[in-house]
């Protein structure tokens, strides 16, 4: 500690050491909070068709088109441990050729500081929503649930599945195609 | 012009780099601790890292400039040792106590 660049390098050794603590502080405070909030989904409009699916080994496959609402308040969420939601919405089924589908239609990212009232009205899907075959058609049980990851400053990255679900039928006949 | 930057003592004797040490530690943990209950409080941990770069500073700025209160004990060297017939043997020896020294 006799010169100048010694001091500095024990000082600056010590404040990264302290930070390291902190830091871990930071993630004790927040690690074993429960991050579920009640989330509200209504579903406007179900449509399904059978089209080409070119990424799948058969010929045809069903096509689901949902549109829906959703509202939850996220705030209670975040905390100084958490940077950023991502939230994304998921159909769950069973059909007779696989027990458990899930896929997922819409995702959105918040970030801390962004407006954390959902309320969206009318969302188209952003993804398709393909079936593996025709299970689709007539399926009486299809499960939307809303889900999110959170993403901390320090810590692990759980998966959060929000309390509140919605079911809905798909109809029993494809749509024709329509004339514009 | 650089000699005139190093003519200028940067060295504390032993009882200031122990009193350099303790105060840069406590500076931090003192700012650590207050930057930690501010962030706990508004939930925001960027405020955390700002008051501890703040102590950061203040230890900075307190610590590695050789200020005088560090060199208020300076070592007591023995006087030096007058010209004789045995300077040849004694010089190498000088020197290399004053290596260990340092």
């Amino acid at each position: 500690m006799n010169t100048v660049l010694s001091r500095a390098n024990s000082l600056f050794a010590f404040s990264l050491s302290v930070m390291a603590a902190l830091t871990f502080g930071c993630f004790i405070t927040t690690a074993f909070k429960d991050r579920s909030v009640p989330v509200d989904i209504h579903v406007s409009k179900v449509m399904i068709k059978n089209v080409d699916d070119f990424t799948g080994p058969r010929e045809r496959s069903d096509l689901g088109f949902v549109t829906f609402d959703i509202s939850a308040n996220l705030q209670p969420i975040f905390d100084w441990n958490v940077k950023e939601l991502f939230l994304y919405l998921t159909a769950e089924y069973s059909t007779k050729s696989n027990a458990l589908n899930q896929v997922v239609l819409w995702d959105r990212i918040i970030l801390r500081g962004d407006n954390t009232k959902l309320n969206l009205k009318d969302v188209k899907s952003k993804y398709f929503f393909f079936d593996d075959g025709n299970g689709l058609r007539a399926n009486k049980n299809i499960t939307l649930t809303l889900s999110w990851n959170v993403v901390p400053n320090a810590g692990i990255l759980p998966l959060v599945m929000g309390s509140g679900h919605k079911s809905l039928a798909f109809p029993e006949s494809y749509e024709t195609a329509k004339s514009y | 012009m650089f000699s005139a930057f190093k003519s200028i003592p940067t060295d504390m004797d032993y009882k200031g780099q122990k009193l350099a040490e303790q105060i840069f530690q406590g500076v931090i943990l003192v700012s650590a601790v207050i930057g930690f209950i501010y962030g706990l409080f508004v939930q925001q941990f960027g405020w955390t890292v700002y008051i501890m770069l703040a102590g950061f500073t203040v230890s900075c700025f307190l610590t590695l400039p050789p200020w005088p209160m560090y060199r208020r004990n300076p070592l007591k060297w023995q006087p030096a040792v007058p010209e004789a017939s045995g300077e040849n043997r004694d010089k190498p020896q000088e020197s290399q106590k004053k290596k260990k020294h340092k």
